[in-house]
């Protein structure tokens, strides 16, 4: 390895299709994840108002299900084994 | 990079911010989990050496550029950024755009051809084919002993971070990030670091950015936070990124324009972002040459924006972080008397007081589970960097040149662990004696900006010989020593290297060490070119055939496939350099 051993050729291929389970999809799954927990946690402080500041604004509810519904996206379109 | 201000984070303060509630510890469960579960997963696809060691080339411009820009958005930036904006106002977005934007863009548009075509696996290798074994053993060596350094101070800060925020046991959480990152780097290599380097720009831009939205609207808009700003400081500086550089003394950082353009923008920014292997092994694993053109300016778009969850946080912290009865908290110098002895916040603290203003259960979690991710992102970064460096450019270029490639991947995977190892015994010497961490980070300063120089010329000057590459490189780290010891040794120097050697006290105090940095850099960049020519001019230089493919002038460019404007690089270069030309003319 003194000089630089020759590269095999380039994939032309993306990996994020190239794999079963593509970087997307891990994005989207961890994304709904964490989505969903916290929107289970915003529609709860609905009754139980939390006390941080602009708590009144349900930052949890709205973050949350933005999140959901961009985890679920990605979960969906990258899911394995499509196209 | 960056020279983060964030000496001995938080060293000194007392209790506790906040704690999780079960349904955050549930979210940091869950990335634990998933990244242990990628190491595993991609393990079966990491068999050769170009696999292991640059992801098989098989990234997407997309993919290699958010992991490019994400190798650098490390929780200690994060921090010691914000807690830069609470102290010097929006002077400090200039670490983000100025310092950063240009440099990615001149990587994708001039110098990843270069580095893509050569086919180097890294920039020591780089420098292997265009100047000799001196200069690839220069730069390898202290390369590789900088990144385990650099992971063992992001152990700890990591460590440190979580004892001060949730009163979290430092072994603990050391010994959790290091085993959780050995086990994932080990088995997948760069791939698997990539793969979670873009779930942590994603988590970091999930967990951050409703800081600044919720802080825009308790402030009432940009319009009305300037205002307050300006107010409570009394001094519009605070709010103007270059109409108040024109002196030392006018401005918060004590910096002049010509080292926030030369020094900054030029030598420390081009240096870290087209000569720092860290980042620059991310784009090397694109599938093709339009992809590695393209990653570094998607990179910078997402760069330019990182300023709205760093900088933002700390300038509304100047005017909305309040105590319980409603009086504005004023932050205070890292390990000054009222940090030490008084039991202050600091300026470092400034992101997760924040955060624990507005962010509740679950999205406390999700905050909380970003800042680790970066950490163990920028610990996963520097290992397999390391484990990359030494493997090629160390171990089978000067101690095993014929071993199998198997035999090199297995080689791989143990450094990774025997870097993670020295990682652990740094972050506990760093305990002890808390001021290491200072000079671990001064450490690569002193080899970014002379090594930019010797690359810069390498790959633009065709004269520039096997010689004057190495005496160039060696020069400009020895001055760059020579300098920090020497304001070190009495501030005072800091006149010579300002071009001001009657400079007054007062002058002198309100150089930074940030500003002193960027004339550092500046220096020594100097110093290594005029070496590079002088002694270039002195010695043989190189046949043409044995630049091709390494330099301008001897190397035909091959097309990169672009078949519309849209697809070109260059259509996007100029875009983003608009945007950042119109952002800064908007905060001027």
């Amino acid at each position: 390895m003194t000089s630089q051993p020759e590269a095999p050729h380039p994939q032309p291929v993306d990996p994020s299709t190239e794999q079963s389970l593509s970087i997307w999809f891990f994005v989207g799954v961890l994304m709904l994840g964490c989505g969903l927990i916290i929107f289970g946690q915003g529609i709860y402080e609905f009754s139980h108002p939390g006390t941080t500041v602009l708590a009144n604004l349900h930052p949890a509810f709205w973050w949350g299900m933005l999140m959901t519904l961009f985890g679920a996206f990605y979960t969906i379109h990258f899911r394995p084994g499509k196209g | 990079m960056h020279f983060v201000p964030i000496s001995a984070v938080m060293m000194l303060a007392t209790a506790q911010l906040t704690h999780l509630a079960p349904i955050d510890i549930a979210i940091l469960l869950l990335y634990f989990a998933m990244v242990i579960f990628i190491g595993f997963y991609v393990k079966g696809s990491t068999n050769t050496s170009e696999q292991f060691f640059l992801a098989g080339r098989e990234m997407s411009a997309w993919i290699a550029g958010l992991s490019f820009v994400s190798a650098n958005l490390g929780s200690l930036e994060l921090m010691g950024w914000a807690g830069a904006a609470y102290q010097y106002g929006i002077l400090a977005t200039h670490w983000y755009w100025i310092g950063a934007i240009p440099a990615m863009l001149f990587l994708g548009i001039v110098m990843m051809p270069f580095y893509y075509i050569s086919k180097t696996h890294s920039v020591p290798g780089y420098l292997q084919l265009r100047f000799g074994e001196g200069a690839r053993a220069l730069s390898g060596v202290s390369f590789a002993f900088m990144t385990v350094l650099m992971s063992g101070v992001n152990m700890y800060s990591m460590a440190l971070v979580m004892k001060v925020v949730l009163g979290w046991n430092i072994n603990f959480s050391m010994w959790v990030g290091a085993v959780t990152v050995a086990i994932y780097v080990m088995l997948g290599g760069l791939r698997s670091a990539i793969i979670n380097e873009v779930l942590q720009f994603v988590l970091i831009w999930a967990g951050a950015a409703l800081i600044p939205i919720l802080g825009l609207i308790e402030a009432g808009g940009w319009t009305s936070l300037k205002a307050q700003i300006i107010a409570r400081m009394g001094d519009p500086a605070y709010m103007h990124m270059w109409s108040t550089t024109g002196s030392y003394s006018s401005n918060p950082m004590g910096v002049n324009w010509t080292g926030l353009v030369f020094g900054l923008g030029f030598v420390i920014s081009f240096g870290y972002w087209t000569t720092d292997f860290l980042v620059v092994q991310r784009v090397l694993s694109a599938n093709n040459l339009r992809a590695a053109r393209l990653a570094p300016i998607i990179g910078s778009a997402f760069k330019m924006f990182v300023p709205f969850f760093v900088i933002l946080p700390g300038l509304l912290a100047l005017v909305l972080l309040k105590d319980s009865a409603g009086h504005l908290i004023q932050l205070y110098p890292e390990g000054s008397d009222m940090v030490v002895h008084h039991g202050m916040h600091s300026f470092n603290e400034v992101l997760p007081l924040m955060m624990v203003r507005y962010l509740g259960p679950g999205l406390l979690g999700l905050g909380i589970t970003a800042l680790i991710a970066g950490f163990m992102s920028g610990m996963a970064g520097n290992v397999s960097a390391f484990s990359t460096v030494w493997t090629y450019d160390i171990y089978g270029a000067y101690i095993n040149k014929k071993a199998s490639d198997s035999h090199y991947v297995s080689m791989g995977r143990w450094s990774t662990i025997v870097g993670m190892a020295v990682s652990v015994v740094t972050a506990y010497l760093v305990m002890h004696a808390a001021s290491i961490m200072d000079y671990v980070q001064e450490l690569f300063s002193f080899f970014i900006a002379p090594l930019f120089g010797t690359v810069i010329l390498g790959m633009l000057w065709k004269r520039a010989s096997k010689a004057g590459g190495f005496w160039g490189l060696l020069c400009g780290t020895a001055s760059s020593i020579a300098m920090w010891l020497m304001v070190l040794h009495d501030k005072a120097n800091i006149r010579f290297m300002i071009l001001q050697p009657h400079a007054t006290a007062d002058t002198i105090m309100r150089v930074q060490a940030m500003a002193a940095n960027l004339y550092r850099a500046l220096w020594s960049w100097c110093i290594c070119v005029v070496v590079t020519i002088v002694v270039s001019y002195m010695t043989q230089p190189k046949t043409e055939a044995e630049l091709t493919g390494l330099v301008y002038g001897s190397t035909v460019i091959p097309h990169d496939g672009s078949t519309n404007i849209f697809e070109k690089p260059i259509f996007w270069a100029v875009v983003i350099a608009t945007i950042l030309f119109l952002l800064n003319l908007w905060l001027w």
